[in-house]
This record gives structure tokens, sequence and C-alpha cells, in this order.
């Protein structure tokens, strides 16, 4: 019995130690334009520095102006833990927002606003017309520059990551067949649970205290 | 034949505000603790509704709950011998068939929570069967609840054949098996990104292994065998030695992998994160909880276990009880502890 334990816990620190390179939450700890900053002349991009890698594809920036006006220009790039998003020359001077919400390598997702303040009026100080929604992985889809895109959900990734998006299709596939096979699983266990139990229901003693536990 | 029935009934109804008590502690704490750390709204990203805010700690606790009686009805036999058939069996046997239930439980909670997870990843999309496949394809954290809800199920088809065969399944296996369970979620949950990773990860193995140990045990004692004081009296003092060894682990290894966290992550540091974070703060909700169980955990050990021991009757139930939903608080914490960033 111990022994059978002490060679679980080992195994298991084993795949623990082979499946798990990084498991946390991830954490801000650096931007461009900084948190609370005041800057005089408009940035050209956003970039997000977290203290560990932010996970590919899952990647969302917004940049939010004055009056609610939005001013990210997808695609957001994700290169480990550094998360850029380039963005429309900015307008009136005044508060921005920058906001996030990127995958943690540990599977959970976070999220964050960074504010900063342009102090002088930046070229695109006649205001577009807000964007509808996020530069999200499906926004940025219709981007005119695939070589930069990002690891997108929707979308084909880049060639680069052939062997990590064939990596993800043998993962895929696996869980299909898991998945199948566990639904097989299911159905004989929840049949054999109806079975045994209803059969173990009449038993010569005990009988009163099965009533009682299970009313 | 009255009386039976109205010691039965009066055992399931104190039996029911044990289970009560365990899940609205467990219930407050988390929706308490996802109140106080949920995420401000990001201005034009889609933030998951409520539902799926509360929603997945809540089947995460419900999880760990499921998982940690399934473990104590696992150690049960072991707690309460077996030269004793005659005696013990009636029990056993009860224990078996909640013990499958308790695994269904589990794996249920298993599969609802990597699909509450998987809207929370997509909060704008409706997670269809496709989808949640691809979470679990992409997400450590999917993989970990998949492999959690399959030894789940392995579990309740060990169970089966143990509520058909009895103790012919040996006891060990369906304690290896229900711990097996527990390890894959720590793995893909919360720790730090250092040297110290492997370290603070297989303390939280041990976390989470003595944790369901103590909690389970304590449930499985009391919902099965507190109202019969002979098998009390023979099962009581073994679980009392377990559940020492069940606190000093648990206790050392959520201090180390809870102080080591906050000291290890950037922006966060000791001792003053533990007051200004949201996390040091569920940090120290948790030693509170563990403060608090240890003069509980005494009055029980020095106090009523020579009573017990005696075949006296005691309000062992009443102190148990207590125990058991400070126990429920402190699963609720560690869920919302293990959602909460280390830095907010």
């Amino acid at each position: 019995m111990r022994r059978l334990l002490t060679v679980l816990i080992l195994a298991w620190a084993g795949v623990a130690w082979l499946s798990a390179p990084a498991n946390a939450h991830n954490v801000l700890i650096d931007s461009d334009p900084k948190k609370d900053s005041s800057v005089a002349s408009a940035p050209r991009s956003v970039t997000l520095v977290f203290d560990q890698p932010a996970r590919q594809g899952f990647a969302q920036v917004t940049v939010t102006g004055p009056g609610g006006t939005r001013w990210e220009q997808g695609p957001v790039k994700v290169s480990g833990a550094k998360v850029t998003s380039p963005i429309k020359p900015l307008g009136p001077a005044g508060k921005y927002v920058i906001g996030y919400r990127v995958l943690s390598s540990d599977g959970h997702p976070i999220s964050g606003t960074v504010r900063f303040t342009l102090t002088a009026p930046g070229p695109g100080a006649s205001p577009p017309p807000a964007s509808p929604s996020a530069s999200s992985p499906g926004s940025a889809a219709g981007s005119p520059s695939p070589s930069t895109a990002p690891v997108a959900v929707q979308e084909a990734p880049p060639a680069q990551d052939l062997s990590a998006e064939a990596a993800e299709a043998a993962q895929n596939g696996g869980a299909g067949v898991a998945v199948a096979g566990m639904a097989v699983a299911i159905l004989l266990l929840g049949v054999g649970t109806v079975v045994a139990l209803r059969r173990g229901r009449p038993a010569p003693s005990g009988d009163q205290d099965a009533k009682g536990a299970s009313a | 034949m009255t009386a039976t029935q109205a010691t039965g009934r009066l055992g399931s109804r104190s039996s029911h505000v044990v289970v009560a008590g365990l899940l609205l502690g467990a219930s407050i704490a988390v929706i308490v603790g996802t109140a106080f750390t949920t995420e401000e709204p990001v201005p034009g990203i889609p933030a998951p509704g409520p539902f799926v805010n509360y929603g997945v700690p809540i089947v995460r606790v419900l999880l760990d709950v499921a998982a940690s009686l399934v473990v104590g009805l696992s150690l049960l036999p072991k707690l309460l011998g077996f030269d004793r058939p005659d005696r013990t069996e009636p029990v056993m046997r009860r224990a078996r068939e909640a013990a499958v239930t308790a695994a269904w439980g589990w794996a249920l909670a298993a599969f609802t929570a990597i699909v509450l997870q998987t809207a929370e990843l997509y909060p704008d999309r409706f997670p269809t069967p496709g989808l949640v496949m691809q979470y679990v394809g992409d997400v450590g954290a999917g993989q970990g609840l998949l492999l959690s809800g399959a030894c789940a199920l392995a579990y309740a088809g060990l169970g089966l054949l143990a509520v058909r065969f009895g103790e012919k399944v040996p006891a060990e296996l369906r304690i290896i098996v229900a711990f097996f369970g527990l390890l894959p979620i720590p793995v893909t949950g919360h720790a730090v990104n250092s040297v110290w990773h492997d370290p603070i990860m297989i303390g939280m193995e041990f976390h989470v292994m003595g944790s369901a140990a103590w909690v389970g045990g304590l449930l499985a004692v009391i919902l099965f065998v507190a109202r019969d004081r002979e098998l009390l009296a023979r099962a009581l003092p073994k679980f009392s030695k377990v559940a020492t060894v069940c606190l000093a682990v648990v206790g050392v290894s959520g201090l180390i992998s809870g102080l080591s966290t906050i000291a290890l992550t950037p922006g966060t540091e000791l001792p003053g994160s533990l007051f200004t974070t949201g996390y040091g703060i569920l940090v120290l909700a948790k030693v509170a909880c563990v403060a608090l169980l240890i003069p509980l955990a005494a009055h029980i050990r020095f106090r009523l276990l020579p009573a017990v021991v005696a075949r006296r009757g005691t309000a062992v139930m009443a102190w148990a009880a207590t125990e058991i939903t400070v126990m429920g608080v402190a699963y609720g914490v560690a869920v919302v502890l293990t959602r909460a960033s280390v830095a907010g």
C-alpha cells in the first residue's frame, strides 16, 4: 500500500514534470506605453509584456480613446511573453485605455487594462468611426498582412508553426477518439450502475439503514 | 424495529445536516470569493457572463467534494478493518454504493467544468461539442479535467465490481484510482514559473491528496460509522492518526506553495502582498480555516476520543459537522484561489 502510493506519486511527478512547463496565471509586468504614463507623440502600436509566455491565438487587445472611440488595428501578435497590437494613428489628446485578454500558459484567461494619457493630439485627430469589435483573432482574419498574423482560432496557422499544427491536430484527433471511447464507457457504466444498484437493493440485512441513508 | 427506524431517521437527518453544512460553507466561500476577485470588465472585449463566472468555481468545488468523498469512502474499509465482517459488512455495503454514486458526481462535475471553462475562454460563442473538443485539445486544464473525469469513471466501474463482489476487490486498488484521479488537476492548475516549479507542484499534489483524505475520511466516518458506537470506537482512533498526518501535510504544503507563489510572482512581495492583494487575502483565509480546524480536531482527538473508545455516547457528530463546515469553506476558498490572479 505505502509502496504503491510512493510509486504512484513518483510516476505522477514525472508526468507533471514533462507535461507542465509553466503553470501560473500570467502577470502583466510591463507595457508600452507604460501604465498611467503620459506620452506626447502617438505610438503606432501597443505592447504588453507578461512574466511568462501567453498562448498563441487567444490574445485580444483593444485601445479605447476619449468618448469610447476605438483605435486598435489588428492583428494581435504574440511572441513569447510579448503581446503587440498595431493601432491606428491616435487622435485627440486625452485618456486612452488599453484592454487585454490573454490565455495564461496555465490555461486560465486573464484580462486587465492599462491606462495612459496622450498629451498632444495625434495625426488622426479627426476621429475615425469606432470599430465594432476587438481586434480579436476573428476580426484579424481579414487583415492585409497575413505573414505577421498570429495563430488564430479560426484561421490557418502560419507556415512556421506547421509542426505545432500537426501536433495540435494529432492531439485533437486523440481527444476525439478518447471522447468517443469515453462515451461508450459511460454508457456501459451507467447501465451497470442501474442494474447493480437495483439488484443490490433487496439485501437481507442492513436494508433498514440503506433506506435511511438513501432517503 | 421502531427503535432502529427512529435511530435510522435521526442518523439520516444528521447526515443531511453534515452534507448541507459542507456544501453551504463551500458555496458561500465560492460566491463571496468570486465576487471579490472577479476581474473588471475590459472595454471592447467580451467577458464571461455571471452564469459562467460563478458556475465554474461552483462546479469545481462540487468536483472537489465528490472526489474527496470517493477517497474517504475508499479509505473506510481500511479504517474499519476486516476482522468483523458481520458487523462491518452492512456499513461497507452502503459505503460502496455511495462511493459509486459519488464517483458519478465527480465525473459529471469534471465534464461540466470542461464545458463551462470552454464557455469562459470563448465568452462570445456557445460551447458546442466541437468547441469543447478544441478546448480540450488546446488547453492543458481541459486535459487535466478530462483525465480526472476518466479516473472517476474508472472508479465507478471498479466500485460497481466492489458492490457486486464486496471486499474481494482490493481496497488499495480503489484508494489508488481515487487518488490518481485527484492528481491531474493541480498539474494544470496553479504554481509558478521558476526552478521552484517542480517542488511547488509536488507540494500541491500532496496538498490535494492530504485534504481529500482528511475531509473525505471524516465525511465517511461521520456519515456511515458514527451512529454505530462499536464501529466508531474502532474506526475513529485510526482515522485520528490519519487526520493528524493530513493536517501536517496540508498545512505545510499549503503554506509553502501559497507563500512561495506570492514571493516568486513579479510585482508581489512578502509580507505586504498578503494584505494588499486578493490572492494574499485568500491565502490568509485558508490559514484562518486551518487555524480554526486545529482546535476542533484537537477537541475530538483529546476530549471525545477516549469516550468514543469506551463506547460511550458523545457529541462527536456535532463537533465533526462543525469541522466539516469549516472544511467546506476552505474548499471554496481553495477553488477561488486557483482562479485568482496572484497580482490582483
